[in-house]
């Protein structure tokens, strides 16, 4: 998060952030997921910010909706970088929900937070049979506690998720109602 | 040993770095990564004053949850020493090493030595114009955080670190010890001997020079305490936790090295093996669940091993092909942990046909 918050500053220096306005609606996600959303959001636009689609309605570093459609085999889940000193999280094709869950803590605590699992169940997903699960991840850079919650499937040996995260306090409850019916609303095209 | 510091005048440079150090230190009593526990605080806080000697009541250690190797002390005692350290020590007395090497720079004020010569290297003044006389006190604390303890600040801190040690009763020839293993993991890395990728490391400089030095130093008067067995009773209570933050770093090969000398000096340890295994698993590559399912098997035959232990057979099982074993290995994981987070994705497995 911290280097997220770094970039995004250089980055809004340079001129190069842009937040969009995600209207009402039915929403492409990539070349393979849609969505249907039933209030606005903010989608975040700077390059290098890794292959999910970054959406907040607060704000970032507030609250933040990562949308994830078609990650290939052996496609990183996060930008790049870090100089080689820093692990990168990358999706195989034969993981497990549990595996892909491990995957994305390792992506959430990069920066030396830390990530407790409360729940791991099967859940449908985009059409598919998937998984959910729910999380709370205490921030090392500003120590808030975040609640987190995500959906995810495998089709055609390519990853399709969305994770949601916000302050446990306020914030979450207050936005995971439709980031609920955000997931439920996914559909994964053949 | 120069004799206790009292707190100097808020007005002066000294002054100046205290205060930071104190907000710092406010900050990190209240942060939700730091351990509470009375016993192991009390039981590292015992260590550090044994070492301290009559500075013992300036000394204040907090434990912090982090999984790299690190440890550091501030000017106005505030001692921080992170679990990724503890998890590498294999005794006290290599523990005891650290921290004696931290009060050295402490007992000699290196922090404001290098805070000095920032600001003599700086235009001080420039500073003072844009922050103050106390923002630009900050604004050069954090540069100088920037800059390494020079080589000779870390040889001083050094024979000061192995003669408290010696004074306290330990082996200083455990010193060169904890540099040699954590070498040894950097090692193993895949980008090599990029020293600076650990914290402690990027403000020392030459390792392997520095465990020359240190063994040296030891041998001109041998002899002492390692306290392994205390030391392995005390940690054992957050050992497993340790691990599990070790594991979720996802650096195995650094994790593989580490792991494999912990089994090398306990080879009865299922919880130990059963971690290995779980890093082998995680990182698949050619023969990794081979090796997994060895350490999986090898801690159920020593018994006591956790409850992951199976889950992590199952997974293997699946990933070969073999469903009955699998589900055998699922059903004994859900018997020892039926609370566990991903129970009912677990069940779901258990129930999947022909899987």
């Amino acid at each position: 998060m911290r280097k997220l918050t770094i970039i995004l500053c250089t980055l809004a220096l340079a001129g190069c952030v842009a937040m969009a306005k995600v209207e009402t609606g039915d929403r492409s996600i990539g070349d393979r997921m849609a969505v249907k959303i039933e209030g606005p959001w903010n989608h975040l636009e700077a390059p290098g910010l890794g292959p999910a689609q970054n959406w907040t309605m607060e704000g970032l570093p507030v609250d933040q909706l990562l949308l994830y459609s078609g990650i290939k085999d052996g496609e990183l889940v996060h930008a790049g970088g870090g100089g080689g000193t820093r692990k990168e999280f990358a999706f195989r094709a034969n993981m497990h929900p549990d595996e892909i869950v491990a995957m994305f803590e390792g992506m959430l605590t990069r920066d030396g937070s830390t990530f407790m699992l409360t729940k791991l169940e099967p859940a449908p997903f985009g059409g598919r049979k998937g998984f959910r699960f729910d999380y709370t991840l205490t921030r090392k850079v500003d120590n808030v506690v975040l609640s987190g919650v995500g959906w995810g499937a495998v089709s055609k040996n390519e990853l399709f998720a969305i994770i949601y995260m916000a302050p446990r306090l306020a914030f979450f409850a207050r936005h995971a109602p439709q980031v609920e019916k955000i997931a439920m609303s996914a559909t994964i095209k053949e | 040993m120069p004799l206790r510091f009292v707190r100097p005048e808020p007005a002066t440079d000294e002054g100046g770095l205290w205060a930071i150090m104190d907000r710092t230190e406010t900050e990190l009593r209240r942060s939700p990564f730091l351990i509470r526990d009375k016993s192991l605080r009390d039981y590292v806080q015992d260590i550090a004053c044994r070492l301290g000697g009559d500075h013992c009541p300036d000394v204040r250690v907090y434990l912090v949850r982090t999984p790299l190797f690190n440890a550091s002390m501030a000017p106005n005692g505030t001692m921080q020493v992170w679990t990724g350290l503890m998890l590498r020590m294999e005794n006290e007395a290599q523990f005891a090493a650290v921290l004696g090497h931290e009060i050295g720079h402490y007992l000699e004020r290196h922090t404001l030595e290098r805070l000095r010569d920032v600001k003599s290297a700086s235009a001080f003044g420039q500073f003072i114009g844009l922050f103050g006389l106390v923002g630009a006190i900050g604004q050069l604390a954090v540069l100088a955080g920037l800059f390494s303890f020079s080589r000779d600040q870390e040889r001083v801190a050094d024979r000061i670190g192995i003669t408290l040690m010696r004074k306290a009763g330990y082996d200083p020839a455990e010193a060169s010890k904890v540099w040699g293993n954590l070498l040894a993991e950097i090692k193993a890395r895949p980008d090599g001997d990029n020293e600076a990728t650990v914290p402690m490391f990027a403000t020392h400089p030459g390792v392997a020079e520095r465990m020359d030095t240190l063994a040296q130093l030891a041998a001109e008067v041998p002899g002492g305490d390692t306290r392994t067995e205390t030391w392995r009773a005390k940690i054992k209570p957050f050992r497993r936790d340790w691990l599990i933050e070790e594991i979720r770093r996802g650096q195995h090969e650094e994790s593989i090295a580490l792991l494999t000398r912990m089994i090398a000096s306990a080879p009865g340890d299922a919880e130990l093996l059963v971690a290995r295994g779980e890093v082998y698993r995680q990182r698949a590559k050619e023969k990794d669940l081979e090796l997994a399912m060895t350490d999986y098997q090898t801690a159920v035959a020593l018994g006591g091993e956790p409850p992951e232990t199976h889950r992590g057979l199952a997974m293997v099982y699946r990933k070969r092909g073999e469903p009955d074993q699998a589900r055998a290995s699922f059903q004994r994981y859900l018997e020892m942990a039926p609370g566990a987070p991903d129970a009912p994705m677990i069940r779901s497995y258990i129930e999947e046909p022909g899987k």
